[in-house]
């Protein structure tokens, strides 16, 4: 991938610059002054405060929870997300399409809500597939505690897992049947030929995903908050809500010294991830057409869709039936099934209220404007860093990487300090302020999974565009977007869902015309009832699916995930 | 006892209410509509009704006079809040009034990036407990009024005007009786730490990030000393959010939390649930939550005029009327009402737990520094 | 009217010099190849030419307009150029229509001119009964004609092709060698051809660049190139050729291992080079000066492949095809070198360069 014209100034250049000018001014500021401000706490250089939070006892064994728990999420999602999208993507694995779908609604539900289901399941004195197990087994004991690591690193892989599983799967998809088949033919077996040829290809698209589960476990709040803490284990995250809700200034000092070292953690994965993939260029879609093998999986078909099936029980059908069971359920002390517990009140509730309605166009509206705006940084930047040599041109992946790594109340306290009015911008208050800290949260999804699209598009397919008298936009518009188009939804559906029900910074920057769904899921979760919570998160569930499932059929299957 | 508590209830209602409101046929089956109807019926007869408070008659002929728009942070229960808003709307028809509710620990950090801002986003604060007050009023981010009926108040107020209880919350301890016997559970907070019965399935709020939890800390650790969290440390208590720990005594997972009562009648009231608040013998913690006007030089609508009259109506008997709908225990010895399945707060108020409020602000970082040794760092 | 003027170009990638000081000019109307090994820089060149790389110095003129220079610099959507790419680069997501109108819809042409425009592309390039096929449904060959109406639709002054038949089997390849020339002679349009294969270079070209390492090692026709060929790269390159050593002295040369000397009047003396064509030695009947021994000989059809041993040197004939079975292996036959070329002595072994 060389670089075409380097020294014009173009539509081209005037675009990627606006958009840097963009991050600079409303990802860069807010977190750079953030961070000065725990460097500077005096207006001198100072490394004190930084000190004084890392030395104690309390925050490095957080440090250490977080690394453990983000890494080993990392691993096992990885390990999940592969083999499925593989017999997914690329077998002859009964219901492929069925299962492509369901396995990536995990991250359709928001992690408190899902959080709370593992906690009702797996908790040591009553948990319910606790108790059933150990029945069911004549166990002494309660199998499973959900309050340790293992646990928290369970519930965040059922969680992130699906951000790997995107990305692999689309990569698969995209991929040259023909450099498997030259290693069937060479003697290689089918499993041979998926270690030694089809997931060195992948390494790419596998580390992109992999660093895309680690900086959402790492900087994830919301479930250490409920899973870790009754067992001890805090994470950086949840010591930085603590650090936060003193509300004093030096509070949140401590919180952001904290938060540097998630910000850092994020660049690190990012390095590592970029020095292991400079080798790269594993294109996969060239100018030569083929079409997509489907490998037989022969007389394991059965055994292996049974268990993909199970994995499937396990992982979404069980958590999730616990929080349908839990929006039905009257008294939550009894079975959902006991004589007269079984209610629709918690569902009505939410359809009677009236805000609820607004709340869910605004979410609506402000995720979508924060997946459409992102996309088009994403795949701007995207392509500065894949078809460009300009010096510096993954500055702006840092950026969003940095962005995304970054635990959300701390971009809301940012943005809050910087965006309303002292450096002349004022949208505190307005719909923007939060499109963007949604944008700064979640971009990097959508970055990383159209990137790794971009890599494997053959530049030679645009220079014919080029050739052909096609401009920049137009070569975009025609020839590279519709080829990655998969990528394009998939990245814009990864930005658009944690957007749409998100919770922590929409709390601190919403006001009386700006209310969101998760607002009102917080309010539900203040108000004690886990029931409504629950109605409210399968509400979402439910009008997330029939979009997708709307957006497929009329797309013939293109736009959906 | 509930039966006593409901038609207490029906009878301010209908003492506050029109004829058209208290002829309600559902009155006795659906005792939650009742406030929503008595808060319909405009607060106008409120005032009228409540002769005690003289003094508001006067200030109501003045309310259309206050205009231009007030923002007001608050913890309070959104549903409480769409109540006062339309409340508000009769009292003030002038006046724009503007709720931002969240959790104390969410509005506070918010008010922290704010002020380092240098522009707040708000104009009345109604959150957190007396210490925070305190940080404010020395930071110079509050505005001093002087009400005029401090002698109606039962909790303690800042003699200089700069904030004044308006709500009082009440910690105690929480079980469900669908589960496990009252009898066997512990009845004070000491036995709640000491009591091995309960060990692994105790828990509470945090108070690095709960205000009210951080107040319980206080009275506590003034009580019974340091060796009090030891001992809850030993219990191996679950330290969360109130709603998970309140969704575990549900399920059963947890025998005991220490919770806020009104987290508890909420429930009983709405859902019918069986959950039930246990008074704890060595006294309960009454955090009275203040409302405090925001300097103007800061305030988001410099409104102060307004702000003063939003805080007097709060304080008045109509105002606390409203507080008292939303399971809270009112701050006037003229307001015989009380929340849903609670207790006269006359008779609560010999039983609390003193709770030193300058400690609890200057002393803050020890405090958590000892909780977290004691409760929250993991056992090596 | 289309002529190409190269003016000193030179590309450095960094330290790494690929293209060095080419200077020339391609006429109107002109079929020029550039020919030469993998990493010789003429691909470098051509993407020059079409603008996806800048010339390091040096300036690239189209009909006398710059388009690449120190201060100027055309796009290659700007350049009105048409191009064939190795890998066809043919849109997957688009039927062989809409890859072969798109040049036109850029154009913004009305939707009647694009259809009968495209359809007569279509046409030459004997796509039209594929008009509505998605690509992944065509061969390799019918790619290939997509790309090249693709690259033809919009009458381009100047059409560039990128080693286009390297994909293409023997046959194919041949039979696109001369539609592709009978094209460039239809539409009358100039032709950059890049490949690394002397026979389509020989077939199509009317003028051949040697390139070697960046360098261009010789430009003309290809009888010239072939016949004439200015050094050992050259003769080794374009055709195939037996390399010996010797020495020049007194208007002979005397081959070294191989008993034979041969009549030289040129300028050189001392050691030398000495490249033979395999069909300018003969076999000849009776007795010879020349002797070798047949080691083997493989038949082609057309002609006879023979590898024969003269003194200590094997030695590549091209005999007529009825010589073929005339000599039992290890028998001996009598040879005679009837042409011959004469280089400077280089250690450099260029018969290295093409394996």
């Amino acid at each position: 991938m060389k670089s075409k014209s380097r020294f014009r100034f173009d539509v081209k250049w005037a675009v990627i610059l606006a958009i840097i000018a963009f991050l600079l001014v409303f990802q860069v500021l807010p977190l750079l002054y953030l961070t000065i401000r725990a460097f500077f706490p005096e207006g001198r250089f100072s490394m004190e405060g930084l000190k004084r939070i890392y030395s104690y006892a309390l925050n490095r064994s957080c440090l250490v929870n977080t690394l453990i728990v983000s890494a080993m999420s990392m691993v096992f999602g990885i390990l999940i997300s592969f083999p499925l999208a593989w017999l997914v993507g690329r077998t002859n694995l009964y219901g492929r399409k069925f299962f492509r779908t369901l396995f990536v609604t995990t991250y359709m539900v928001p992690p408190y809500v899902g959080a709370m289901a593992w906690l009702r399941l797996l908790n040591p004195t009553v948990g319910t597939l606790n108790v059933f197990l150990k029945n069911l087994f004549h166990l002494s004991a309660l199998p499973f505690n959900i309050y340790t690591r293992g646990g928290l690193i369970w519930v965040l892989t059922t969680f992130y897992y699906p951000y790997a599983f995107i990305t692999i799967s689309r990569a698969l998809e995209n991929m040259d049947p023909t450099m498997e088949e030259a290693s069937r033919i060479s003697g290689a077996s089918p499993l041979k030929t998926l270690f030694t040829v089809t997931i060195p290809l992948m390494l790419p698209s596998i580390i992109a995903a992999g660093l895309l589960v680690f900086v959402a476990a790492m900087s994830c709040y919301g479930i250490p908050s409920i899973i870790g803490a009754p067992g001890k284990i805090y994470t950086v995250t949840t010591r930085i809500a603590e650090y936060v809700s003193i509300g004093s200034a030096e509070g949140l000092t401590d919180a952001t010294s904290l938060a540097f070292f998630l910000m850092v953690l994020a660049l690190i994965i990012l390095y590592i991830s970029e020095r292991v993939l400079a080798r790269k260029n594993y294109i996969t879609i060239s100018g030569k057409s083929m079409r997509p093998a489907i490998v037989d999986l022969g007389r394991f078909r059965i055994p292996i869709t049974i268990l993909v099936a199970l994995f499937a029980v396990v992982v979404i059908l069980i958590p999730f039936g616990t929080v349908f069971a839990t929006s039905l359920t009257m008294n939550m002390g009894k079975s959902v099934f006991a004589a007269g517990n079984l209610t629709t009140k918690y569902w009505k509730t939410i359809f009677s209220r009236s805000s609820i309605f607004k709340s869910a166009a605004n979410s609506l509206l402000y995720a979508s404007l924060a997946a459409s705006f992102g996309m088009v940084i994403c795949l701007i930047m995207a392509y500065l860093s894949e078809r460009t040599n300009v010096k510096g041109k993954s500055i702006p992946n840092f950026l969003i990487t940095v962005g995304s790594g970054t635990p959300s109340v701390v971009i809301a306290l940012a943005l809050i300090m910087t965006m309303s009015g002292r450096f002349g911008i004022n949208i505190y208050n307005t719909l923007f302020i939060m499109v963007i800290a949604y944008m700064i949260k979640y971009m990097l999804m959508g970055l990383r999974t159209v990137g790794s699209a971009y890599s494997q598009v053959s530049p030679s397919l645009e220079e014919a565009a080029q050739i052909s008298g096609a401009g920049w936009i137009r070569r975009l518009t025609d020839v590279l977007f519709p080829l990655i188009i998969p990528s394009i939804v998939a990245g814009w559906f990864l930005i658009f869902m944690p957007s749409f029900y998100e919770l922590t910074m929409s709390n601190l920057l919403y006001s009386s015309n700006t209310e969101t769904l998760g607002v009102e899921l917080y309010l539900y979760q203040t108000y004690h009832s886990q029931q409504t919570a629950s109605a409210m998160a399968g509400a979402i569930l439910i009008l997330v699916m029939v979009f997708n499932f709307l957006m497929g059929k009329l797309s013939k299957g293109k736009f959906s995930i | 006892m509930k039966k006593k508590a409901l038609s207490l209830i029906l009878t301010a209602c209908m003492a506050l209410g029109l004829c058209a409101c208290g002829g309600s046929s559902s009155s006795q089956s659906a005792a939650s509509d009742q406030p929503a109807e008595a808060a319909e019926a405009g607060a106008e007869n409120t005032e009228a009704d409540a002769a005690e408070a003289g003094a508001e008659t006067a200030d109501a002929s003045a309310n259309t006079d206050v205009s231009g728009k007030v923002v007001i942070y608050t913890s309070m229960y959104e549903d409480i809040i769409e109540d006062m808003e339309k409340d508000l709307k009769d009292v003030f028809p002038n006046l724009e009034i503007e709720f931002f509710q969240g959790g104390s620990g969410t509005l506070q950090s918010k008010i922290a990036a704010e002020m380092d801002s240098g522009k707040m986003g708000c104009d009345i604060l109604m959150l957190a407990e007396p210490s925070y007050a305190l940080e404010l009023k020395e930071k110079g981010m509050l505005h001093p009024y002087k009400y005029a009926e401090t002698d109606k108040l039962l909790f303690d107020y800042d003699e200089e005007g700069y904030w004044y209880p308006v709500r009082v919350l009440n910690m105690v301890l929480g079980y469900n009786p669908d589960l496990y016997n009252k009898e066997e559970l512990p009845k004070t907070f000491k036995e709640f730490a000491e009591d091995s019965s309960v060990k692994d399935m105790i828990s509470m709020s945090n108070p690095l990030t709960s205000g009210s939890a951080y107040s319980s800390v206080v009275a506590l650790y003034d009580l019974y000393g340091e060796d009090y969290f030891k001992a809850l440390g030993q219990q191996n208590v679950a330290i969360e959010s109130g709603s998970v720990a309140l969704t575990k005594l549900e399920t059963g997972e947890c025998k005991q939390i220490m919770v806020l009562e009104e987290s508890i009648l909420k429930k009983r009231e709405e859902e019918g649930s069986a959950l039930e608040a246990i008074y704890p013998e060595d006294g309960t913690i009454a955090i009275p939550s203040p409302i405090m006007i925001v300097d103007e030089k800061v305030s988001a609508n410099a409104n102060i005029a307004a702000c003063e009259a939003v805080e007097d109506y709060f304080l008045s008997p109509a105002g606390q009327q409203l507080i008292i709908k939303g399971w809270m225990y009112g701050v006037r010895s003229d307001v015989k009402d009380y929340p849903y399945d609670g207790s006269p707060v006359t008779d609560l108020i010999p039983k609390f737990i003193p709770v030193d409020w300058e400690k609890c602000y200057k002393e803050r970082d020890a405090i958590r520094g000892m909780f977290q040794n004691h409760v929250t760092v993991p056992a090596e | 009217m289309s002529v190409i003027t190269i003016d000193h170009v030179s590309k450095q990638y960094g330290n790494v010099t690929v293209l060095e000081d080419f200077h020339d000019e391609f006429k109107d109307g002109e079929f020029v190849t550039l020919l030469g090994p993998s990493g010789c820089g003429k691909t470098t060149m051509l993407r020059m030419l079409a603008g996806f790389e800048k010339p390091t110095s040096g300036e690239i003129r189209l009909d006398g307009r710059v388009v690449s220079s120190a201060d100027t610099f055309v796009p290659p959507e700007k350049r009105g150029i048409g191009m064939v790419f190795q890998s066809y680069a043919v849109w997957p997501h688009m039927n062989v229509f809409d890859n072969v109108a798109y040049p036109l819809k850029i154009q913004k042409k009305s939707k009647a001119e694009i259809k009968e425009r495209t359809e007569r592309v279509l046409e030459a390039v004997h796509l039209s009964q594929y008009i509505t096929r998605m690509p992944s449904e065509l061969s390799g060959g019918q790619q290939q004609r997509v790309a090249l109406g693709r690259a033809l639709i919009a009458q381009p002054k100047v059409l560039l092709l990128d080693e286009p038949l390297s994909n293409l089997d023997a046959k194919l390849r041949e039979r696109m060698c001369f539609e592709i020339k009978e094209i460039q002679q239809r539409f009358g349009i100039t032709v950059v051809y890049v490949t690394h294969d002397q026979n389509e270079a020989m077939t199509m070209s009317d003028r051949v660049f040697v390139i070697n390492s960046g360098v261009v090692q010789q430009s003309g026709s290809p009888i010239d190139i072939y016949q004439h060929p200015a050094n050992q790269f050259v003769a080794d390159f374009v055709g195939k050729v037996n390399l010996l050593k010797g020495v020049s002295e007194n208007g002979t040369i005397r081959l070294t291992g191989v008993n034979d000397i041969l009549p030289y009047d040129g300028p050189l003396t001392g050691p030398v080079d000495v490249m033979i064509r395999p069909e300018k030695i003969q076999i000849v009947p009776g007795e010879a000066h020349l002797k070798a021994v047949m080691l083997r000989e493989f038949f082609m059809g057309d002609f006879d492949d023979c590898r024969v041993r003269s003194g200590e040197k094997d030695l590549r004939i091209i005999a007529g095809a009825d010589t073929f079975g005339k000599f039992e292996p290890g028998s001996e036959v009598g040879l005679e070198i009837t042409d011959f070329r004469v280089f400077p002595e280089s250690a450099e072994d260029y018969t290295k360069i093409l394996t």
